[in-house]
């Protein structure tokens, strides 16, 4: 079992992947869920898979020896990354507060002003 | 044996964890029990950066997204709460859309994903102290430091901190009305 | 030659200014206030009127007396160059005709200024009549100026645009509109001819001027200067092209006189002339007797090395000239509208002019000089005719001769330059028309052109007895009706410019146009007054005066009696010979019928079909389209990541592509 495990250590390939289908599921609740709060979960979990693909990247991919030190390019765009988010879900927030005080619904369904 | 067994048992464990509570995210009826599903699914991410050795970013992950966006997460579903969405049920149509979108946006990052390039990468070294690397790198000046969008952003949460108070603020005349009838 | 002073090597300005207090007045200040905007208007062409006086000061004294006028170009600048060798240029031209004819255009052009704002006074639209007119001032002198075929055509279709607007000025009167549309179109018919011709002459003479070797001096290929050298003639009357049996230079030169006899109402397309007598009172002095009437006439003039080589064009020219001159007449000796008597005379007029120019030739240039002095003296008495007429009109408010009457007494001022109008048109001495007419006519017996001539004097005699037929009709006998018993004379605003011309009319036969206009090249041939040309023209003149009199000086009774024995003659003279109802039944029975309904037909339901098809497409497109816009938000996401996702694949092949 352990021989098996260590055989089948993950690559880049498989953390890819993981990442795409978390990816992918936020697209999927984007898309579908109905409540504007939702929809804002859905969007972390997709700011949570790219923030990760920095990471990886940083560790499998960046030219290590840039400028003659190791570099976290990477990582200090994850923490930009965290940072946005968090403006994000802050205004998010704010939005949605005043929305539910002015229409009394936060059903993006039925919020289609646009279409006027 | 165990020590490069333990990694990949994590990682697929994490894995499952992650997908499964993602999952439940974005489709759970409840809107609050999808939050606490995000924040499970974001602790797992805080697990995966430990599995990529960046403890820094681990405890960042959990102390801003797990202690600070999924609680004003929260304090948004309360504060908006509606008896009509207190069950989430999108319409077919939207699922049969949804879910071929995301098919797609899956299907092609995987054939992009599994390129040949990508497959046979080692990992690359690390600083010893992540924590004062990064700390350099975001106060660099220089050529490749990131002073200047550290301070951009810096600005920005500034920016969203007066733009959410000044948009969910009750309008004055409501203030008005309201201490008036109060 | 001495050096070019300031205002002939700023020409420019001379048109430039009414084109600025065109758009300071049309679009600012016709809003603000209406008297500003006449006084602007007229100042502006006063400045350009005192600028001409002077460019004709200047440009006289550039070369010591006797010797010929130059002919220079100033200021030029290429406008549209199509490749080397062939472009198109603006410029100032400036020879004897055109200087001559700056003067005459401002001149007049200020005076009918002067006199608008006193006749038009108080009328609706007063700012646009003056905005308008000052277009048609800017025009016109670049007509005159235009040193090339393509700037003159274009001013020229510019004159004819504020003729239409002028000739429609009244456009709730439908009779005004109609009036204004026929002139339109007739000419805009005869300009299909100039643009033929221009293309015709164009295409061979840039064929020409790409095969000459000298230097040109940046000449091209449309430039009067280039087309009217004599060694470009001789190459364009060499070639072997006929088309219906007609060279290029005869198919050129006549259809460039097309687009003249258009303008100038020459026979068969007089018929707009008339009509266009439903404008304003001072518009018909100033375009329809003074000024662009003429400019077909100063075509032919400016192209006249072309017409004069090729030989059969300037007969065709003489021969049209020479009809309409006479057919003008016969039916002015009828008509009852004054402005129609002075327009049917303003048509003989330029019929007389036309057949001078016809009769000239290289070698007996005469009929070119005298053709232009008649322009020149005919500008002033004409134009004073029609201020009188103006302003008998203004105080009868009447164009009908029969409603007048008795006037002397009432308008003595207007009386007396009437007559003096009518005495320069009728040609006696000393007044202008008599130099001018009697050069025309000795033009037309020395180069042995008996029957023209013949032609020509049997018309002044005729023109010497309708132009006192109105005149005594109009200011002897008794008032005869409620308005002419009270008639009142005009104003001196309208009053002063009428005396002027009235000076013009009487002195302008003793300026020597003959001698400072001649064809270039050819032996001056200007000999003073010729007695045997003048005694005759005299007595017939004088014939016809007498003969006025006896029928109208009194009662009518004795040319009632007359008309009654012409009966039908009469009544076909007086009906124009039916020439309006030969168009329109040409128009509307056969053009119509045959053309015009098939035309319609394909119109409503091939051309209007597609463009209903387009539409209809569009719309049906758009409401398909228009579903898209849902306003749900999720839609437009999957939209977009469905985009962006197509966006990847494409890119990505292009790269998997580009790669390999």
């Amino acid at each position: 079992m352990a021989d098996f495990l260590a055989g089948h250590a993950p690559t880049l390939t498989h953390w890819l992947v993981l990442t795409s289908a978390l990816f992918s599921i936020g697209i999927y609740g984007m898309l579908t869920r109905r409540n504007a709060v939702g929809v804002l979960m859905s969007l972390e979990l997709c700011l949570n898979a790219a923030a990760v693909n920095f990471v990886l990247f940083n560790r499998y991919l960046a030219p290590t020896n840039l400028g003659g030190a190791e570099r976290l390019d990477g990582a200090v765009m994850t923490i930009f990354v965290i940072a946005v988010a968090a403006a994000e879900v802050v205004v998010g927030m704010a939005i949605f507060v005043a929305m539910y005080a002015e229409r009394r619904t936060v059903d993006v369904t039925r919020l289609d002003a646009l279409k006027d | 044996m165990l020590a490069n067994a333990l990694p990949t048992l994590v990682f697929y464990l994490l894995a499952a964890i992650s997908l499964t509570l993602a999952w439940s995210v974005v489709t759970g009826r409840r809107i609050l029990r999808a939050a606490v599903s995000l924040m499970g699914v974001l602790a797992a991410s805080a697990g995966l950066y430990l599995l990529l050795d960046s403890p820094f970013l681990a405890g960042v992950q959990v102390l801003v997204y797990v202690g600070g966006i999924v609680v004003l997460l929260v304090f948004a579903v309360m504060l908006t709460r509606t008896t009509e969405l207190l069950e989430d049920h999108p319409s077919r149509h939207r699922q049969v859309i949804g879910g071929a979108v995301a098919l797609a946006f899956f299907g092609l990052s995987y054939c992009m994903m599994t390129a040949p390039a990508f497959a046979n990468r080692a990992l690359t070294a690390l600083p010893k102290n992540d924590v004062a690397a990064i700390g350099r790198a975001l106060l660099d000046t220089g050529e490749n430091g990131y002073a200047l969008p550290f301070e951009v952003v810096s600005l920005l949460l500034l920016a969203a901190m007066i733009g959410g108070i000044v948009i969910a603020r009750k309008p004055a005349a409501l203030v008005k009305s309201e201490a008036h009838h109060g | 030659m001495a050096p070019l002073s300031f205002v002939l090597t700023h020409a420019w300005l001379i048109p430039a200014i009414p084109l600025v207090s065109f758009l300071l007045v049309g679009l600012v200040l016709r809003p603000v206030s209406e008297r500003l905007a006449g006084a602007v208007a007229t100042l502006a062409v006063a400045t350009s009127a005192g600028l001409s006086w002077l460019l004709a000061w200047d440009f006289l004294h550039l070369v010591p007396h006797g010797q010929p006028l130059p002919s220079l170009t100033p200021w030029s600048a290429m406008w549209l160059h199509f490749q080397d060798g062939f472009g198109i240029s603006i410029g100032t031209l400036l020879d004897p005709i055109s200087v001559m004819l700056l003067v005459v255009v401002t001149t007049v052009s200020t005076l009918v200024h002067l006199y608008s704002t006193g006749y038009m006074h108080g009328e609706p639209g007063y700012a646009r009549y003056f905005a308008f007119l000052n277009l048609f001032t800017f025009s016109m002198l670049g007509l005159v100026l235009a040193p090339n075929l393509v700037q003159m055509y274009v001013c020229w279709e510019l004159v004819g645009a504020s003729s239409f607007f002028l000739i429609g000025f009244y456009f709730e009167k439908p009779s005004a509109v109609s009036a204004s549309k026929k002139a339109f179109i007739v000419t805009r018919f005869a300009d299909l001819g100039f643009f033929l011709g221009i293309l015709v002459l164009g295409f061979y003479a840039s064929q020409i001027h790409a095969g000459m070797t000298q230097d040109l001096h940046g000449l091209q290929p449309l430039d009067f200067a280039f087309l009217t050298r004599p060694d470009v003639l001789a190459q364009l009357a060499g070639l072997n092209v006929h088309f219906l049996g007609v060279g290029v230079l005869t198919l050129a030169a006549v259809l460039i006189y097309t687009g003249g006899a258009g303008k100038s109402a020459m026979f068969p397309l007089h018929i707009w002339l008339p009509d266009a007598m439903e404008g304003p009172t001072p518009v018909s002095a100033l375009i329809h007797a003074a000024t662009m009437v003429v400019a077909g006439v100063y075509l032919v003039a400016r192209c006249f090395p072309i017409f004069a080589t090729s030989g059969e064009a300037l007969t065709v020219v003489m021969c049209v000239g020479a009809f309409t001159s006479l057919f003008a007449a016969v039916i002015g000796c009828t008509q009852d509208d004054i402005k129609r008597v002075l327009a049917f005379s303003t048509l003989s007029q330029l019929g007389y002019m036309m057949f001078a120019l016809g009769v000239a030739s290289f070698a007996h240039p005469l009929g070119y000089s005298a053709a232009m002095f008649h322009l020149f003296t005919h500008a002033f008495f004409k134009a004073l005719l029609f201020l009188g007429a103006g302003s008998v009109i203004h105080a009868v408010h009447s164009n009908d001769i029969w409603h007048m009457g008795g006037l002397r007494k009432h308008m003595p001022v207007t009386h007396a330059l009437f007559l003096i109008a009518t005495l320069a048109i009728a040609g006696i001495y000393p007044f202008a028309g008599f130099f001018s007419k009697d050069e025309i006519l000795a033009a037309a017996l020395h180069s042995g052109h008996t029957v023209v001539f013949g032609v020509g004097l049997l018309v002044a005699g005729m023109t010497a007895f309708y132009m006192f037929r109105i005149y005594f009709v109009t200011f002897w006998g008794e008032p005869k009706s409620e308005h002419a018993h009270h008639a009142h004379e005009s104003p001196w605003v309208m009053l002063g410019p009428m005396s002027f011309l009235g000076v013009l009319s009487i002195g302008a036969g003793f300026i020597p146009i003959p001698e400072w206009v001649q064809l270039p090249g050819s032996p001056a041939e200007h000999e003073g007054i010729d007695l045997a040309v003048a005694i005759p023209s005299t007595i017939l003149a004088l014939a016809g005066i007498s003969l006025a009199w006896l029928l109208y000086g009194g009662a009518p009774d004795r040319a009632n009696a007359l008309v009654a024995k012409l009966g039908r003659v009469y009544t076909t003279i007086k009906a124009k010979f039916y020439f309006d109802e030969l168009y329109l039944y040409v128009t509307h029975s056969l053009i119509f019928r045959f053309v015009a309904a098939p035309i319609a037909w394909f119109d409503r339901n091939v051309v209007d079909g597609a463009v209903n098809l387009s539409g209809w497409f569009t719309r049906t497109a758009g409401l398909l389209l228009g579903k898209l816009q849902t306003g749900q938000v999720q839609t437009y996401g999957s939209w977009l990541v469905s985009g962006a996702i197509a966006a990847v694949v494409v890119l990505w092949g292009v790269l998997k592509a580009g790669g390999n």
